[in-house]
């Protein structure tokens, strides 16, 4: 069996699973974001649950509307407070960033564990060496009331890394490179491993980038080993925290194993309105930028602010040029002033939002007008989700928005990077 | 189960945002509020065409993006009888499943089917059939846990069941 299928099997209280068997999981925890609370709750009370079965493995995180932008959200967030007093939900995080960011940060994904969420980029948690996967709301409803979901057990592939990355050249740019060569369904329904020479080496940060990105190629989980590296952020974050690795027992328990060398790979960037029309940035030149978005479950953690920052010290966004910066999370905000790296941003003409999803929400602060363009380290350029259907949004790195914020048009890092 | 209706033809890589934009999301729904929305992203004229048991025909990786349940909820709404394409989104294909959606896998299915066509599906026999053209195709099997879920209606009446039987039990003690 492959680690995910482990994982599973566990979980569903299973000696073993086969791939495509349809099996009943228990979760170690469920995160439910305020929208995802919100539903959820209407939803268990429309399928007769009057409690949460089991509140200790509930955590409710207020990160797309947070604070709340119409009076609607205020309403949903005011009754989603009472409702969390009434379960007995104890963790419960508002402002204080995204749950994805949050969920590594504070222990609450860990190498073995299953993990569910109301929100796609839950995947961003399978990093860690777990299984993390989005649901929806009816999902999720039913889970509160009896305790487990119904879950399909996933072929695995295995993208593994090898070479060294140019200057200029990030964990995102692979994600991108993987959308361009195998498209926006790279991976329909599969786990996706990362693994090689590459990975071995990665920061938790990266590793975060990349199992953060398979959703957009439509996969159901990440997964990286869990090795030195992880069991390093693990007791840095959560020393107490018991956890379980799982291993894969063999090449055989793949699908397909791909091989990448990242040595060829420029600094790149998906273009609108799809993530796998992928060009390399040093192309375009011609695309003025009106906003540059920063942050997001994808690029909002203290890594990405350090490298921005290393960008724009010093200098000053193109004057035709806006940036909204939304740290991933609050302990991502409060690092970033003690490094110096908001006085950085916010000296070059950058604006600092709530920790959040900030603009990727759809609806807090830094929309876009038709026909502006937007450069973003966020994983999306679909139509719409910056605001304006007719407004145009670009993909890329932390380091490919931040110079291209300063230089008011999508530029390589490459050189911004040498100074 | 058996499902005959007219295409509403779409494209690759429809993602949900499309299907349902975010500026729709509200914390609860009225009813019929969800349909009135339904392919806002691409049309918003859509939910006034559509009529129940129409089947709507997507190109690769429909309904790929985020978690968002309306998207699928917005279907079943507006009566939808069916929803193929030759590949889905993973959350799109388990939102579809839990309200109850019958969703269909074919390869190329999408180079078979025009706007308007006359389609019929034939679920528990594996079969989907262009009435126009006179195409036809066998459908992969579906696992009988998601084909039950599909025609209990859905996760809600399961969930429903569930507790109901639990209810039962510990009155019986």
């Amino acid at each position: 069996m492959h680690a995910i299928h482990k994982i599973i099997a566990r979980h569903a209280n299973r000696a073993s699973v086969e791939v495509g068997e349809i099996v009943n999981a228990v979760p170690d925890y469920v995160m439910l974001n305020d929208r995802g609370a919100a539903r959820a709750a209407d939803l268990l009370r429309q399928m007769g649950g009057d409690r949460v079965l089991d509140p200790s493995r509930v955590i409710v995180v207020f990160d797309h509307h947070y604070p709340p932008i119409r009076p609607q959200d205020s309403v949903a967030q005011k009754q989603t407070r009472e409702w969390i007093k009434e379960q007995g939900i104890t963790r419960f995080h508002a402002g204080e960033g995204i749950g994805h960011v949050i969920f590594p940060e504070k222990g609450y994904s860990f190498p073995g564990a299953l993990i569910f969420g109301t929100d796609s980029h839950t995947v961003t948690n399978s990093a860690l060496g777990c299984v993390a996967t989005g649901m929806g709301h009816s999902d999720i409803a039913s889970y509160l009331a009896i305790g487990y979901n119904w879950l399909k057990v996933p072929e695995v592939i295995r993208f593994d890394l090898h070479g060294r990355f140019k200057r200029g050249v990030f964990a995102k740019d692979v994600a991108l490179r993987i959308a361009q060569l195998f498209g926006e369904d790279a991976a329909p329904y599969l786990g996706v491993e990362f693994a090689g020479p590459l990975v071995d080496e990665m920061a938790m940060a990266e590793r975060l980038v990349l199992c953060n990105m398979v959703i957009d190629f439509g996969a159901k989980t990440g997964y990286v080993q869990p090795d030195a590296i992880t069991a390093r952020w693990m007791t840095d974050r959560a020393p107490d925290r018991s956890w379980t690795a799982e291993r894969t027992d063999s090449e055989k328990d793949y699908a397909r194993i791909v091989n990448l060398n990242v040595s060829e790979i420029e600094p790149l960037v998906a273009v609108p309105h799809d993530l796998s029309d992928v060009r390399n940035a040093a192309d375009l030149y011609d695309v003025r930028i009106d906003e540059a978005i920063f942050g997001t479950c994808t690029g909002g953690r203290i890594d990405d602010f350090r490298v921005a920052a290393a960008i724009m010290r010093g200098k000053k966004l193109a004057p035709h040029t806006r940036m909204m910066v939304n740290p991933g999370s609050r302990e991502t905000y409060l690092q970033a002033m003690r490094e110096g790296l908001i006085d950085i941003m916010v000296e070059a003409g950058a604006t600092i939002g709530v920790p959040g999803c900030g603009p990727c929400s759809g609806c807090h602060q830094g929309m876009l007008a038709p026909a502006e363009n937007a450069i973003t380290n966020a994983s999306r350029n679909f139509k719409g989700r910056f605001g304006s259907p007719e407004a145009n949004a670009y993909v890329a790195s932390s380091a490919t928005v931040a110079a291209s914020a300063i230089a008011g048009r999508i530029v390589s890092p490459a050189r911004a990077s040498n100074d | 189960m058996y499902i005959k209706g007219r295409a509403w033809t779409f494209g690759r890589n429809v993602n949900t945002d499309l299907i349902f934009p975010k500026v729709w999301f509200r914390p609860t729904y009225g009813p019929g509020e969800m349909a009135s929305h339904l392919m806002a992203g691409i049309d918003e004229d859509f939910p006034r065409k559509v009529a129940p048991g129409d089947i709507i025909v997507g190109g690769q990786n429909f309904g790929c993006g985020s978690s968002r349940e309306e998207a699928a909820a917005a279907m079943k709404e507006a009566g939808v009888g069916a929803v193929v394409a030759p590949s889905f989104g993973r959350l799109f294909t388990r939102n579809a499943i839990n309200v109850g959606l019958p969703i269909v896998t074919s390869p190329r299915i999408d180079e078979h089917i025009v706007q308007g066509d006359e389609i019929e599906i034939d679920l528990a026999n594996g079969r989907i059939r262009n009435l126009r053209s006179g195409y036809e195709a066998r459908l992969p099997p579906m696992a009988p846990e998601s084909l039950r879920l599909i025609e209990d209606g859905g996760i809600a009446n399961y969930t429903r069941r569930v507790l109901a039987e639990r209810r039962a039990a510990a009155a019986r003690g």
